[in-house]
């Protein structure tokens, strides 16, 4: 948009130096020919002075001052001396001051006949024998062919600028129409979305179409991978279910056949649970980005869920010595979603929270109606991330360094982002100076 | 009680089998959809777990096709991990309980145990007692030995729970779902520090406890 107007306005100023060249050309030439024509005017009276004299010179310019059409000719002939000899009386002084001079029409005697549209006359005064020949045209004819020529520049003019603007104008806002459309697919791409593809343009295959196919191309390949690299751990996590199963059942029979307590079994029970969790929450993220679970989606009152989950933890963050508190509206906040899986993304960031702060801390759920869509955010004053490990923490089993000595699969963070992405929803990490910051923000509605 | 257990995987069929004997159940075990359908229609079960993936008939369509029969046992469907859908779609078959596997043969046990006993819902009663305590659910009052207590609204609901299925095992997984509506593992004690702020209230004041911890399994409230 900036860069047509930019082109619009280096337009105009071309245009408009060209137009004003050409108008003052034009004036130049007209002045020329006029000139021209008096000088050979003043050729053809000197020859009818050879041929017949003073008589016959006075005739004629007094026949011709008498027929000239509305004046826009006059002609005077004045003797050595300066005296009136024939024709329309020009003040004289004026006359004889130079070869080319403007003369207004009030120093002109033309009579009744003159012309309303002449101004003034452009004079010329020429010797012809011993006489002097004062001759002027009317500045009327050359300020028809300028007002002639004004209109026809202006007009064209304006048919340059305003179809400059309008073809800059259709360029510009389909350029931008399209480099928008390839921002849109990448920023979908980045929240998530990894099947998205930047439309195609019909029309010639430009630079922007060639762009466009190179990005869809890089898009193919980055699914293609991130597809395959998911498969591994759904299809490990699949195929060890059975096992799994088996491996409990015979340590439960082991426990159950002896008598008393066996230590060590129990620890090999406990570690089973650990890897059957982590297993099942593998397969959960897989299955929840598989995307199916929005065909169950149902109308949600995120406050009513979020004051149940709070009030669910605030005991557990109390023996922990840590305060959490909610502010939450007190309407509903409707959305639609799957509310089982809202509820764990809510459990998740407050056991998040209270898992990796010390005791003393305050944690705070908060819940709002945005501009877009309810915000939701976890606050608290631990010890945060680090910033360069921020975006890091989504990804699955990735645990922040410090924290690598506190329990858990570092599946709740991926977890989360998985429900999120679900519900058409961003979820970011900020700093909460001190402390960390985790905010979920909807779009209005999603997927109603 | 008769069981009848509808599971494809052998040896994780002869566990279960073998761990309800040991229960005192009679249990019957059936390798297919099909051959669980003709039990299920033959023999008068009192519970029936029924496997999510069967060979010849799948299991939601086996439940939905003993629904249909008019046999009303309980039955409990065992889904696979991960499954997202699973509990909903297996209520909406006509199930009554879902259970993740792998799972304990203690969270089977007590869910079974749960349903088989249930009582006729229809007729919910106002007043409750377990003892000497007393629940009334229309004027949200507690009291034990004629002492009002106060309840926390949380604790109340997880009192109400506990009181309605008094006398049986109630596991960690049972009292989320039941209770929270988490269908999900937490990984803090929120089940631990919900039941130890209500065992504050309802028991430590008085002589005898009433909400016990059943080893490996979970809790129980009974004189």
């Amino acid at each position: 948009m900036r860069l047509s107007l930019q082109f619009a306005f280096l337009y105009a100023i071309l245009s408009a130096v060209m137009f004003f060249g050409a108008y003052w050309m034009t004036d130049r030439e007209v002045r020329d020919w006029i000139e021209d024509q008096m000088r050979s005017d003043a050729a053809a009276f000197q020859r009818v002075y050879d041929g017949g004299g003073q008589s016959a010179l006075v005739n004629r310019i007094a026949a011709l001052s008498e027929f000239s059409f509305e004046n826009e000719r006059i002609y005077q002939l004045r003797g050595q001396d300066g005296a009136h000899l024939a024709g329309t009386v020009i003040d004289a002084d004026a006359a004889r001051a130079g070869e080319h001079v403007f003369l207004p029409v009030a120093s002109v005697n033309a009579g009744s006949a003159l012309s309303s549209e002449v101004s003034g006359y452009w004079t010329r005064a020429d010797r012809i024998g011993p006489f002097w020949l004062i001759q002027g045209t009317g500045d009327h004819v050359i300020a028809e062919v300028l007002e002639a020529l004004s209109i026809a520049l202006v007009a064209g003019y304006i048919l340059v600028i305003s179809a400059g603007l309008i073809i800059g104008q259709f360029v510009g806002i389909r350029t931008e129409r399209r480099i928008g459309s390839i921002i849109k697919t990448l920023e979908e791409v980045a929240r998530g979305s990894l099947a998205r593809r930047i439309p195609a343009a019909d029309g010639d295959r430009d630079d922007l179409s060639r762009v466009s196919g190179a990005v869809n191309a890089m898009l193919g390949q980055l699914e293609t991978l991130l597809e395959s690299q998911r498969q591994i751990a759904t299809d490990i996590a699949h195929d060890l279910r059975t096992p799994l199963q088996r491996l409990r059942q015979r340590l439960e029979h082991m426990q159950r056949a002896t008598t008393g307590e066996d230590e060590d079994l129990a620890a090999a029970l406990s570690e089973t649970e650990t890897v059957i969790a982590t297993f099942h929450a593998l397969l959960r993220i897989a299955q929840i980005e598989a995307g199916t679970q929005q065909s169950h989606f149902v109308p949600v009152d995120l406050g009513r869920l979020a004051r149940d989950v709070v009030e669910i933890y605030q005991p557990v963050a109390e023996d922990e010595g840590q305060a959490l508190t909610a502010t939450i509206p007190d309407g509903a906040v409707g959305m639609h979603g799957d509310p089982a899986l809202l509820s764990q993304l809510m459990s998740n960031l407050i056991e998040n929270a209270i898992r990796h702060c010390p005791a003393g801390a305050a944690l705070e759920l908060a819940l709002e109606e945005g501009a877009k869509g309810p915000v939701l955010s976890m606050s608290d004053d631990g010890p945060g991330i680090p910033a360069d490990e921020m975006s890091k923490v989504f990804r699955r089993f990735y645990r922040v360094e410090k924290s690598r000595t506190t329990e858990g699969h570092g599946l709740g963070l991926p977890l989360v982002k998985a429900i999120c992405t679900l519900h058409d929803a961003r979820v970011s990490l900020s700093s909460n100076a001190p402390g960390l910051k985790v905010t979920v923000t909807f779009a209005k509605d999603a997927a109603a | 009680m008769r069981i009848l257990v509808v599971e494809d995987d052998v040896e994780t069929a002869d566990y279960i089998c073998s761990s309800l004997a040991a229960e005192g159940h009679v249990a019957l075990h059936a390798a297919d959809g099909k051959e669980g359908y003709l039990h299920a229609l033959d023999n008068d079960f009192d519970a029936m777990v029924i496997d999510r993936m069967l060979p010849k008939l799948d299991g939601l369509s086996l439940v939905k096709s003993i629904r249909i029969a008019d046999v009303r046992a309980p039955i409990i469907i065992l889904s696979a991990m991960g499954g997202l859908n699973d509990r909903v779609e297996g209520l909406e078959a006509g199930a009554d309980d879902y259970l993740v596997k792998p799972f304990a043969f203690s969270e089977l046990h007590a869910r079974l145990s749960a349903l088989m006993r249930r009582p006729p819902m229809q007729t919910e009663e106002t007043l409750m007692k377990v003892a000497d305590l007393e629940l009334d659910l229309v004027r949200h009052s507690v009291s034990r030995a004629g002492q009002q207590i106060t309840l926390q609204p949380r604790e109340y609901r997880l009192l109400v729970y506990m009181l309605r299925n008094a006398g049986k095992v109630l596991t960690r997984t049972m009292l989320l779902e039941g209770v929270w509506d988490f269908h999900f593992d937490p990984h803090t004690n929120v089940v631990e520090t919900h039941i130890s702020r209500l065992r504050n209230k309802i028991d430590k004041p008085f002589e005898t406890s009433l909400l016990h911890t059943v080893r490996g399994a979970g809790y129980s409230l009974h004189d």
